[in-house]
């Protein structure tokens, strides 16, 4: 069944068939689509017309002379590190919670990972009538406690939208993030912790000399998850805030839904896709060197 | 190494993954769909996207004929299937179902097509509601394109060869209807959508207030119901874009297109621009007018604007007809009254006249015989005006027909009828314009983005008037109907 090819290594045929059909679709609706979006960002193709126009580079120099542009990766940009940096810390801070608690663990474990099952479509659905001004949760909430002077227009001010979105979205991940911090928290062997015990360090100490650097692991990865997450989202600003107000929370794949498909821009759209592309490669390059330079083998 | 690489890989294949969704035509794209705008009335966009008539054909000759033979229709239908097609023929059909009433509607009508033409099925495939149009884009893109649909962006359809002309005998059927190259490809479903302030008649009884005469006793009257303090005096849908594209385009009526007609055509010649004080003139109506906006109007969904009114929470709110039915069926004690904006020089200007928009008949489709035999019955049975007469009822859509559909309707639809008949000026909406003032694809969105932040105080006029500018030059570099670049 095994060949040899000329390089001397087994060409298992087994092997092969078993890759084929995954990497036959994987090919069709991943690498040729992304190949012919290359193609696509160099023309002003409007997605409908059997016409395609090749523009060189025009897109490109719009995208580097667009405010619009350069609003959504502002945007995007704010919202990747909100949710990086919150997301991690109050999945950490639950994971610890979860692991220690004497009582209850899998009912925690089971709350606070619910909202993950949820779509991010619904999510967004749910928070958009609980932020609404007139009638919403939260302005309801503080009109019954007599505090009317803080109620605010939460997704139409926009000072405080992509805040707003913010908190969506960390709500809806954290619990994701909170199973592999505890994956990694239980896998740190209670030897060493009592050992740190035995000597006298404190729990916080406990924490900073033993835990944090044995669950690195799971920094790195959820940190990396949590960027390209943040760098993706779309569907809570797609349903809460349609980019708006304005275009307050438009963010890079959402100008590239909106003009790809809703203005008719493919063209312009897939070139905002590839730039995406490099933002999204660049930036995990620089976290991962960063990261993996931290991590503690055991 | 190994795992740097992996992970760079990983992410990259991830982003790739995003990418792919907008990449060519074989990619659907359609996990997003479900969420856009679903709480939005799509009635009301359809209102806003429905494009206008710069060469409306009107042969009067032959719209009685047309007229004669529609009347008749129904009768000479029943078991005609035979005669029509070959052989068994099925049809798809789409529409903007995002409205209960237009879903009612339609339903009925094509049960009785289905019913009186038995070798002819016509299938209602869902419309996704209130993203439609990016539905049609979508399911056109994954080879899917209905055989008969609702058609929003004509001209663009046009230009792309999906659509296939009507025959005469069908666009005579029309008072007005657009023609491209003198080829006619939509049945108009209704006049465009009239736009007046729908008003709580019954608290304007109580305080003693009376319709308004001028622009200016508009804004007293909403001083004096903002004064009084117990509801907002307008209820403004901002949430949704389209829905400040009613405001925007009553006050681009009385101070642009009131001067300037062909504004849009002088900007894409280079003899104008958005920095133009009609323009501006534009952004300060409206920014006088939206401080007698509810509190959170930018968050509010134009779905959410019937529970102001029904409720006492606002006095008025600006919208077109097929409010009235959704307000009927919220409250049906509620007592509306209607009125026009009346513009600041005095007239009155109205959103009116047949548009671009209606039913289409893929040209795709149209290949096979059958289906374009098929296809035109059932647009002539549509228009039949016993079946029209329920599209328009549910949906206080104006009539586009030659043939009086003998409508019954409330007392304030038959106001915003008058209203169209004695209106100083009727126009489509500023981007429902085709030929040299065609709006670039992008720009209609862009604008009323811009409005709002310039509404919010997060931008001045000037600067938006700036940005307005910068993207129109963009804009009309690949889409300019004046030197016909991005029209071929």
């Amino acid at each position: 069944m095994n060949q040899n090819n000329s390089s001397g290594k087994k060409f298992d045929k087994t092997a092969f068939a078993f890759i084929a059909p995954a990497f036959i679709f994987f090919t069709l609706f991943i690498i040729v689509p992304t190949v012919s979006s290359v193609y696509y960002s160099f023309t002003s193709w409007d997605g409908i017309s059997p016409n395609v126009k090749f523009i060189g580079l025009a897109n490109y120099k719009e995208i580097f002379t667009s405010a619009r542009f350069g609003n959504a990766l502002k945007n995007t940009v704010i919202l990747t590190v909100f949710i990086s940096i919150f997301e991690n810390s109050i999945a950490l801070g639950l994971a610890l919670i979860v692991d220690n608690v004497r009582w209850g663990k899998n009912f925690f474990r089971s709350a606070f990972y619910i909202p993950v099952l949820i779509s991010g479509i619904v999510s967004g659905f749910i928070w958009k009538i609980m932020y609404n001004y007139n009638f919403g949760t939260f302005n309801a909430i503080l009109g019954n406690l007599g505090l009317d002077g803080w109620k605010q227009d939460w997704l139409g001010n926009s000072a405080l939208t992509l805040l707003m979105i913010g908190v969506v979205l960390i709500w809806k991940g954290a619990g994701y993030y909170m199973i592999i911090y505890l994956a990694s928290l239980q896998s740190v062997s209670t030897d060493l912790i009592e050992a740190a015990q035995i000597d006298g360090a404190s729990p916080f100490q406990r924490f900073k000399a033993i835990t944090l650097p044995l669950i690195s692991g799971a920094f790195t990865i959820n940190l990396t998850l949590s960027l390209i997450n943040g760098l993706k989202v779309f569907d809570q600003i797609n349903v809460m805030t349609d980019g708006g107000p304005g275009f307050t929370s438009e963010t890079l794949v959402y100008l590239l839904y909106k003009v790809g498909f809703n203005e008719g821009r493919q063209g312009f759209g897939t070139a905002v896709g590839i730039m995406l592309l490099f933002i999204i490669i660049i930036l995990n390059t620089i976290q991962q060197k960063f990261l993996r330079s931290r991590e503690v083998q055991m | 190494m190994k795992k740097k690489f992996l992970a760079v890989l990983l992410s990259a294949s991830m982003a790739a993954i995003v990418l792919a969704g907008c990449g060519g035509s074989d990619s659907g794209s359609t996990s997003d769909q479900g969420a856009a705008d679903a709480a939005a009335g799509s009635e009301a966009e359809n209102a806003d996207a429905q494009s206008g008539d710069e060469a409306g054909a009107d042969d009067s000759a032959q719209a009685d004929q047309a007229a004669d033979a529609q009347t008749d229709a129904g009768e000479e239908a029943k078991g005609a299937g035979d005669a029509i097609v070959t052989e068994p023929t099925e049809l798809t059909y789409i529409f903007a179902d995002g409205d209960e009433g237009a879903k009612a509607s339609m339903n009925e009508i094509v049960e009785k097509f289905n019913e009186t033409y038995p070798d002819i099925t016509v299938t209602i495939e869902p419309g996704n509601g209130g993203a439609y149009s990016e539905f049609i884009k979508t399911k056109d893109s994954v080879g899917e394109f209905p055989d008969v649909m609702e058609m929003r962006d004509t001209a663009m359809y046009v230009r792309a060869g999906k659509l296939e002309p009507l025959p005469d005998d069908i666009v005579a059927l029309f008072r007005t209807t657009t023609e491209f190259d003198g080829k006619v490809y939509t049945a108009p479903f209704g006049g465009e959508n009239t736009n007046g302030i729908i008003y709580n008649k019954t608290y304007f009884d109580e305080n003693g207030w009376t319709e308004p005469a001028t622009y200016d006793e508009f804004i007293t009257l909403c001083q004096n119901i903002k004064d009084k303090g117990d509801m907002a005096p307008l209820v403004v849908g901002g949430q949704d874009i389209w829905h400040m594209g009613f405001w925007f385009h009553k006050a681009y009526n009385d101070q642009v297109l009131s001067k300037d007609a062909d504004f849009i055509k002088h900007c894409y010649e280079g003899t104008k621009d958005f920095s133009d004080e009609t323009f501006k003139a534009t952004f300060e109506e409206l920014q006088t007018i939206m401080q007698y906006a509810q509190e959170g109007w930018v968050s509010t969904p134009d779905a959410q604007i019937t529970t102001f009114l029904v409720n006492d929470m606002a006095a008025m709110m600006y919208s077109g007809t097929h409010m009235f039915s959704q307000i009927a069926q919220a409250d049906p004690e509620f007592e509306m009254g209607w009125f026009a904006i009346p513009s600041p020089d005095g007239k009155t200007r109205l959103v009116g006249g047949g548009g671009a928009g209606g039913l289409a008949i893929s040209a795709e489709s149209a290949k096979d015989p059958n289906k374009k035999a098929a296809a035109e019955e059932f647009i002539r049975f549509f228009y039949a005006p016993e079946n029209y007469k329920t599209y328009c009822e549910t949906l206080s859509a104006i009539p586009s027909t030659v043939a009086d559909p003998g409508l019954d309707v409330l007392d304030v639809f038959q106001e915003v009828i008058d209203a169209n008949a004695s209106a100083d000026d009727l126009a489509p909406m500023w981007n429902g314009r085709v030929g040299e003032n065609e709006l670039p694809p992008d720009f209609r969105n862009f604008t009323y983005k811009t409005l709002i932040e310039v509404l919010q105080g997060t931008r001045d006029i000037d600067s938006a008037c700036e940005e307005l500018n910068k993207t129109w030059q963009v804009s009309s570099e690949s889409f300019n109907p004046v030197t016909g670049v991005g029209i071929e």
